[in-house]
């Protein structure tokens, strides 16, 4: 059978080469220097909102009057429903040449080995300024199955205006002046019933794991491509009950049992009834929507850190950029990835607003200071177990999720939320 | 359908057939052909869409399918190992009696709130009637998931309707009170959203088969001084009773196998407490990438309705035979 579906797409693959040199021959005829590259075209699939449309414009000017005869076919895709996309696209007979995966979908297809192996060419493709954390997500077993693109990490957002009307002169450096200063916005705000110092809805399971890294803590340990959770160590608990307390201080009406995206917190925050949120720098865009006055009174802060005047390491969110194993176009597909890691559009990314992936310099992002406080503390970017299994426990069923709302709301206490959580965890990761 | 025509017309001896001419003819052999050229494009296309597809997940479920095999177009037979994995997993029987329980108590709602709807309906009066129908059409025609948003809006912990009219009624222990913290409230939810869906077709299709009740039976009724529940298990049970039969089928194929809502209100949780079959079938199968062993739980599935339907499929082959004979 398998022998038969090759055959097949073997005379399909001809027939429809020969066909293509038929279309062009008229003009391609003579013997002319395009050689090997003669109509060759690079599929790139890069996500809807990742590099900004001057960025793609560029480079695919500079990579087709570098490659004669190469035309890049750029489609944009949507991140909903992009994993089946992907499947199916990987399984057929034409793939692109070029994909863009989210880091925590990364080791899925790292691990089916349906990517091309990198390992060799880090080097060229600026290796030795990668993110740390996009890194981590492209590796499988030992080897570098996609490069880092760019990441994001979320910060604290806050009303210039209110924080001033409140006495509070500097954005908080340590989680106790944090504490503080909703005290001090809940004192002046306070009587508006309506008024929250922070929004914190009880599933952000990103500001989660920042708690819990800052306390040197992580949900799972690596032994290979093993993971074993370990969210009942003393650590991963400090940081759950951290949140707690986050959640009682700021008096915070927001849904326990819901993340950040239902109800839209940024909707909530442009109300302008709300002091603080945990978020994406791009989230203000959002908030200011239907408000644009509010843009100029929202600045960010990084996530505090416990050791006053350090930043709490964030979860870094982000995108890789992988080469599938059976496109026809490795190598020019590599040189495609060489050009978009290369310093000139990594600084291009970074005015966009965006972490670059390999490239250090994030002068670009300083200019603003809520771009700035995502930079800031970028430099302590960490990572989602790199395991296949995890884009299945982002699809659905997030076991930490479930230990926050049930710790928040009392159904469980400390020690049977994370037992149970941890359980999950390694339940999901068993696959 | 036939209960309701065996009542229309009252049964006795078949009309004569029409006194036929001559000897009986052979028929040509285009004419035997002609009904089954007629039904060809029917067959084969359901042979193309619906059989093939069926023995493709069959053939799945007996190789290990994931992402690399895929991609790579390998076929790797394992025999009966994904039926193993499925069948040694708790979780799997978990899910399968919290599936035929939650269809069981949807499909029992469902049908019982259409019959009951379907007989108010038989009595009211012109305006009302037509209200009701508009508002039944209504809740059928909104489209899955815009019901599934209102409905969680309308249980959301801090902003739902429900909650706030709660406390306004007096009952403050519902001010921030979660619906869906616990697996079985989630799922209480979920059921109501789903019979407000179904309950629609349910009644019309039950309410099509009082309205083909004739009237002169029911005056009879009343004549012989049946009560109105007599008269309701005595004339228009007989005539529905074969339209709820299917409407009862329908729903326990419809419900059996809902997703988007499910999905939609929690992905299944808190904790996997909301986790049905279908949901199960595309956490492992297509989040997870194990296309062999979804297939296994899709075949497992396939299982489960027949023997939840095999009474209806029985009745169904038996009345086929009935008419032919």
């Amino acid at each position: 059978m398998k022998r038969w579906t090759k055959a097949i797409t073997g005379v399909a693959a001809v027939a429809l080469a020969t066909a293509g040199c038929a279309g062009s021959g008229g003009s391609g005829g003579g013997g002319d220097d395009a050689g090997q590259n003669e109509d060759r075209t690079l599929t790139v699939w890069l996500m809807n909102g990742s590099a900004p449309e001057t960025l793609t414009d560029a480079l695919h000017k500079e990579f087709e009057q570098t490659h004669d005869g190469v035309t890049v076919k750029y489609e944009v895709q949507e991140w909903n429903g992009i994993q089946d996309k992907l499947t199916t696209a990987l399984g057929g007979q034409n793939p692109p040449d070029i994909i863009e995966l989210g880091n925590t979908q990364a080791p899925a297809f790292a691990s089916q080995e349906v990517l091309t192996d990198l390992s060799g060419d880090v080097g060229d493709l600026n290796g030795d300024q990668w993110l740390e954390s996009l890194k981590a997500s492209g590796e499988w077993d030992g080897k570098q199955y996609s490069t880092p693109f760019y990441a994001a990490n979320r910060e604290v957002l806050y009303r210039t205006d209110m924080f001033e009307q409140a006495g509070i002169t500097a954005p908080p450096t340590s989680r106790q002046e944090w504490l503080d200063a909703i005290t001090k916005l809940k004192a002046k705000f306070g009587s508006d019933p309506q008024f929250q110092a922070l929004y914190l809805p009880g599933q952000n399971w990103y500001t989660l794991l920042s708690f819990i890294y800052d306390e040197g803590g992580d949900i799972a340990e690596k032994d290979g491509t093993k993971f074993t959770a370990t969210l009942t160590s003393d650590e991963a608990k400090a940081g759950l009950e951290f949140y707690k307390q986050l959640v009682e201080a700021s008096g915070t009406t927001a849904p326990k049992d819901n993340d950040e995206q239902t109800p839209e917190q940024a909707g909530i925050f442009g109300q302008g009834k709300v002091a603080m949120m945990i978020g994406l720098p791009w989230e203000v865009d959002t908030a200011t929507k239907d408000a644009p006055d509010l843009k100029a009174k929202i600045s960010g802060f990084p996530i505090p850190s416990k050791n006053a005047g350090e930043t709490a390491p964030v979860f870094q969110g982000g995108s890789n950029l992988a080469i599938p194993v059976n496109s026809a176009n490795a190598d020019l597909a590599k040189d495609y990835l060489k050009l978009m890691l290369s310093s000139k559009y990594q600084t291009m990314l970074a005015e966009a607003g965006m972490v670059p992936g390999a490239s250090t310099d994030l002068s670009p992002l300083e200019k603003n200071p809520v771009s700035k406080a995502m930079a800031d503390a970028s430099q302590n970017g960490r990572a989602v177990p790199a395991t296949p299994t995890w884009a299945t426990i982002e699809a659905g069923q997030n076991p930490l999720k479930d230990m926050l709302t049930a710790y928040l709301t009392g159904a469980k206490d400390l020690n049977q939320a994370t037992a149970d959580a941890n359980a999950a965890l390694d339940a999901a990761f068993s696959g | 359908m036939t209960a309701t025509a065996q009542i229309v017309v009252p049964a006795g001896s078949p009309p004569p057939a029409p006194p036929r001419a001559g000897r009986p003819r052979r028929a040509g052999l285009g004419e035997r052909t002609i009904p089954y050229l007629l039904l060809a494009p029917a067959v084969v296309t359901m042979l193309v869409l619906l059989g093939w597809p069926m023995v493709q997940v069959i053939g799945i479920s007996f190789r290990r399918l994931d992402l690399g095999e895929l991609v790579r177009g390998e076929v790797v037979w394992i025999g009966l190992e994904n039926y193993r994995e499925v069948l040694a997993d708790p979780e799997v029987w978990t899910v399968v009696a919290r599936t035929v329980l939650f269809t069981a108590a949807v499909v029992a709602a469902t049908v019982l709130a259409g019959l009951l709807l379907a007989v108010l309906m038989r009595h009211l009066s012109g305006g009302v009637r037509v209200a009701l129908q508009v508002t039944l059409v209504l809740a059928w025609a909104t489209p899955i998931l815009a019901t599934t948003t209102v409905f969680q809006w309308i249980f959301d912990q801090q902003y739902g309707i429900l909650n706030k009219t709660l406390v306004k009624l007096g009952f403050d222990s519902f001010a921030g009170y979660s619906w869906f913290s616990s697996g079985t409230s989630t799922l209480t939810v979920i059921g109501m959203l789903i019979i407000w869906q179904a309950v629609p077709f349910v009644c019309f299709t039950i309410y099509a088969g009082l309205l083909g009740t004739p009237q002169e039976l029911y005056e009879a009724a009343s004549m012989d001084g049946a009560s109105p529940w007599q008269a309701f298990a005595n004339v228009s049970w007989p005539s529905i009773r074969p339209l709820v039969t299917l409407a009862t089928f329908l729903s326990v194929i419809w419900d059996f196998k809902v997703f988007a809502q499910v999905w939609a209100i929690r992905q299944g949780g808190p904790d996997g407490g909301s986790t049905t079959l279908p949901l199960l079938l595309y956490l492992k199968g297509v989040a997870g990438r194990h296309f062999g062993v979804a297939s296994a739980i899709a075949v497992l599935m396939i299982l489960v309705l027949l023997v939840l339907t095999a009474r209806y499929l029985q009745l169904l082959l038996r009345s086929r035979e009935a008419d032919l004979s």
